[in-house]
């Protein structure tokens, strides 16, 4: 038979794994710099948040400013550039570098609030489904269904085309078409988690349904949604420049990318520039946006996330 | 000692479709069963799968109503029960789930988790909330920096300890442990298991201990129910369940569970096939398919749970394994 | 000769200064014998089979002296020779069998498969030797289960067809991952029973890799104690439960609730299992050894033949016993 175990002569007490961890945030940005692409997507965007936030420091010019002299003047690095317009000049003589820079705003304006506008409502009623799957919860999801059967550039088109073109009506056109999607997202995952056993010891512990909802259930569901929403955020800048080309955006001469395309078709074979260089804007913005949303996706991924 | 958990005739059906053209089945999961749990003790639910016992923890942790009979939890009858009875009912049952994985909340800090039934259940202040929790992780062996930790950096036996504190928070007269340490290794077993006692010991909290680990089983438990397909075949103090099973099944449970130092002399009770389908369970007796001594008695007439010696049996032959 | 001889096995994750999982094993297995490895989570159990069978992949590296099956090196067989082997030779049965199988082909394609790819079988001969396999795994209904999903069969049921499927290629050696941790009881017990008669019957060699102490006692002849990628003992089945030489032997077999029958409580070891952080220097259990002294603390021992069995500890227990 085994002898029972001895009074211990004083082992060395064993490290606790617990405090070995770093923390949350410092975890999510090892796994986050893991991912080159992500990084430099990061450091692109860190770029177009600073021109948009300090525009009217860093152009060298005024957006407005018609130089009547220097029409169609090309890039820096082409016969007949100037330093004084190192990317040209449009049709009009405006400095093409400082309507980028200025535009840059617009353009994270447009995508901010198109995801926060459809962001919010599409959570809540995704949360609403999930939690109400017998009779709200597939009447929620018809509707998203209905909304999803139109294509998304012409459900845009036809509600600037009610409520008018401009600025605000683009947003509330592109936050109404990708809403279907944060609230397919949202309900899945809410039923994914409903069925985990630490919902069910939030119930047990007595948690109404809003704490249900937003302290318990919501915090586990963002991850998918975190990734929706950057890559929304580039598709919102694609339809607001879609929008612009079609005229039933941003009207001239407020500078956003999508409008100086539409303005400058004529112009494709004299004056290359003045087309090419906001649609490659256009191109570095959504492909930063979207390698930032795939390194997210990878970083937040929770089953990557193992316990000692 | 005071009776906190009393059960009479529990049952829970299952309305399942089986279909567009066929009518409903109905699936019993949960038929008569009936108990009472003094404070301090420990009543332990044992069987394979389907036998109810997943069933009887959502009833008794008050997350399901029964389909018929009563249940009384401190004195308090479950169905029809006022809003503010409920409320304290809420306090007065919990529950340890058996995946340490599952059962805490990723993405909160497990500081926040101890203290939410306290802020939902009580007027305490923050300061008085922090405090509360400080004692508790105290007594699970939590050291006081793990408040801002998040689950998943603690290892499995940590986070049982941390769900069983959890559970304690409101020291509930019942607690229901459904497999607390079935995923857990040997050595963590062992001192999880030892918490458990401890705590029931401090708070004086009854405990369902429902596990398909007879070793487990015969260290914490004061009364075996043992459970076939939603019924009772046995119940009764432990030493006497495991001295003389006198419900066939209880006594091949007992043989096909592995022992370190297997007795050469006892023979091993071999039982053939499986799990009858609660779709669609035998008539008569629900074991008498797989049982070595079935009669065409068995086959015809459910049996009854009756007293007979020191326990309750299911079995219309109880008497001869006496 | 050895049907298989493991010298020195190392399998790391990550460059060559990550922490080994498996740490310098040695390991032999004649034919026809069952030899049982158990150990607790993290202790390299599984990864020293899945390292055998060549199913780590990269960042995983495996380095050994030798690995050597039926006189085949293991480590020297391209893709192409490794997937003859596998499978046929060797062959292995995992824990969960609702997830071992594929959920979209029917059980009889899947055994058909494996008869296809190591015996050449196909059409009528393949789906005859199939029905005669799962005739063989006592599965009733053979006929018709051909032609099931797995979806349909039962927990117990489908680890019959895992079986099936890996002796179907008529292997000199079989590995039992944990092939009834997540089975009932009963069914554990059919399955085990199982198992042993298939190897008596074809003296095949047969692994069983569990932390489950009472299953290798009735079961193996074997067993080797793993505690943190390292065997710390190997010796013969009822000695080594009876007098366990190694304190990790010992505090295992103490903490398994049959040892404290009547006890209040379970006797344990503080603290958990090495991580990835904290590698002692010296012997890997020295800070939960009840028994250290201070040389255990900064030199290893190795693992060498004591009184029992091969023990890795400089000062083993029970030596004294004859």
């Amino acid at each position: 038979m085994t002898s029972p175990i001895a009074k211990p002569v004083a082992p060395a007490s064993p490290v606790d794994h617990s405090l070995l961890y770093p923390s949350p945030y410092k975890e999510f940005w090892q796994a986050f710099a893991r991912n080159k692409g992500a990084v430099m997507g990061l450091a692109f965007m860190c770029l177009v948040v600073f021109c948009a936030l300090f525009a009217p420091w860093v152009a060298p010019h005024d957006p407005s400013e018609q130089y009547r002299d220097f029409l169609l003047t090309p890039p820096v690095w082409l016969e007949g550039g100037t330093w004084q317009f190192i990317l040209g000049t449009d049709e009009l003589g405006r400095d093409l570098l400082s309507r980028l820079i200025q535009g840059a705003r617009l353009s994270l304006l447009i995508g901010l609030s198109s995801v926060v506008m459809s962001l919010i409502p599409g959570i809540l009623l995704g949360l609403l489904a999930g939690f109400f799957p017998q009779i709200l919860g597939p009447s929620i999801m018809r509707l998203m269904d209905v909304m999803l059967a139109l294509p998304s550039l012409l459900l845009a088109v036809a509600i600037v085309a009610i409520l008018g073109p401009g600025l605000i009506n683009t947003v509330i056109a592109i936050a109404i078409v990708s809403l279907p999607s944060y609230v397919r997202l949202t309900r899945a995952a809410v039923m994914g988690e409903l069925n985990r056993d630490y919902v069910t010891a939030a119930r047990l512990a007595g948690a109404g349904l809003p704490r249900l909802m937003f302290v318990t259930v919501l915090p586990n569901c963002m991850a998918p949604l975190i990734v929706q929403a950057t890559l929304s955020f580039s598709s919102a800048i694609l339809d607001a420049a879609a929008l612009g080309f079609l005229g039933l955006g941003v009207q001239p001469p407020t500078p956003e990318w999508g409008t100086m395309l539409a303005s400058a078709r004529d112009y494709i074979e004299r004056a290359w520039w003045v087309v090419s260089l906001p649609g490659i804007t256009i191109l570095l913005s959504v492909l930063a946006i979207n390698l930032m949303g795939d390194g997210l996706r990878d970083a937040l991924d929770p089953k990557l996330k193992n316990a000692a | 000692m005071a009776v906190v958990l009393s059960a009479r005739a529990l049952t829970r059906h299952y309305q399942v479709s089986r279909g567009l053209f066929k009518g409903h089945a109905l699936v019993q999961a949960l038929n008569g069963v009936s108990f009472e749990l003094e404070a301090g003790k420990t009543l332990a639910v044992v069987g394979e799968s389907g036998c109810g016992k997943s069933t009887l923890a959502r009833a008794l942790t008050l997350i399901e109503e029964p389909s018929s009979g009563s249940l009384q939890i401190a004195g308090t009858e479950v169905t029809g029960a006022s809003k503010a009875e409920r409320k304290q009912l809420r306090r007065d049952v919990q529950m340890v789930f058996q995946s340490p994985y599952a059962s805490l909340n990723p993405r909160q800090k497990i500081g926040d988790q101890l203290a939410e039934p306290l802020l939902i259940n009580t007027s305490l202040s923050k300061a008085e909330r922090r405090e509360k929790v400080q004692k508790m992780m105290e007594q699970v062996g939590l050291r006081p920096e793990h408040y801002q930790r998040y689950p998943h950096m603690f290892s499995g036996g940590q986070r049982q300890r941390i769900a069983l504190a959890r559970a304690m928070m409101l020291q509930p007269k019942v607690l229901v442990a459904d497999e607390p340490t079935s995923a857990l290794d040997v050595s963590i077993q062992a001192q999880v298991l030892n918490l458990f006692m401890d705590l029931q010991k401090e708070f004086n909290t009854a405990y369902v201990f429902i596990s398909h680990n007879l070793a487990v089983v015969r260290h914490v438990a004061d009364q075996v129910l043992v459970m076939y397909l939603g019924r009772p075949a046995e119940m009764g103090p432990k030493a006497d369940i495991y001295e003389k099973p006198l419900h066939p099944y209880t006594q091949a449970l007992l043989s096909a569970t592995p022992a370190i130092h297997p007795d050469p002399l006892k023979p091993k009770i071999r039982i053939v096939g499986e799990l009858p389908n609660p779709l669609n369970p035998p008539d008569g007796c629900a074991f008498h398919k797989r049982c070595p001594y079935a009669t065409e008695r068995c086959a015809k007439e459910v049996p009854a749970l009756r007293q007979v010696s020191t326990r309750q049996v299911a079995c219309h032959y109880a008497e001869q394994f006496l | 000769m050895s049907l298989l001889q493991i010298n020195n096995l190392n399998v790391r994750f990550g460059d060559a200064n990550a922490v080994p999982v498996v740490d310098g094993l040695d390991l032999v297995v004649d034919a026809g014998e069952i030899l049982a490895i158990v150990g607790e989570s993290g202790s390299g159990k599984s990864v020293t089979m899945m390292a055998l069978m060549g199913l780590i992949d990269a960042p995983g590296r495996i380095t050994a002296d030798a690995l050597n099956f039926d006189g085949t090196d293991m480590l020297k067989l391209s893709g192409r020779q490794r997937r003859k082997v596998v499978g046929k030779d060797i062959a292995m049965v995992f824990q969960d069998p609702m997830t071992a199988l594929n959920p979209s082909y029917t059980v009889g394609f899947q055994i058909e498969e494996v008869l296809r790819q190591h015996l050449g079988l196909k059409g009528k001969a393949a789906r005859q030797r199939a029905l005669e396999l799962l005739k063989k795994v006592e599965i009733p209904a053979a006929e018709s289960r051909l032609d099931a999903y797995p979806h349909q069969l039962s927990g117990g049921m489908s680890q019959r067809v895992a079986i099936a499927m890996a002796i179907a290629g008529e292997p000199k050696l079989l590995i039992a991952d944990e092939p009834t941790t997540a089975l009932d009881v009963t069914i554990q017990a059919q399955i085990m029973e199982l198992l042993v008669n298939l190897q008596k019957e074809r003296n095949m060699a047969l692994i069983l890799i569990t932390h489950d102490l009472a299953v290798v006692a009735e079961t193996a002849r074997r067993v080797c104690v793993m505690y943190a990628g390292q065997a710390v003992e190997v010796g013969q089945v009822p000695e080594l439960f009876d007098v366990p030489a190694h304190p990790y032997s010992e505090a295992l077999l103490a903490a398994i609730p049959e040892h404290s029958i009547g006890a209040e409580r379970l006797a344990t070891l503080p603290g958990i299992v090495p991580g990835r952080y904290d590698r002692p220097v010296g012997c890997l259990l020295s800070p939960r050894c009840p028994y250290v002294q201070d040389n255990c603390r900064n030199q290893r021992p190795s693992l060498d033949p004591k009184a029992h069995s091969l023990v890795r500890c400089f000062y083993p227990l029970n030596q004294e016993v004859a």
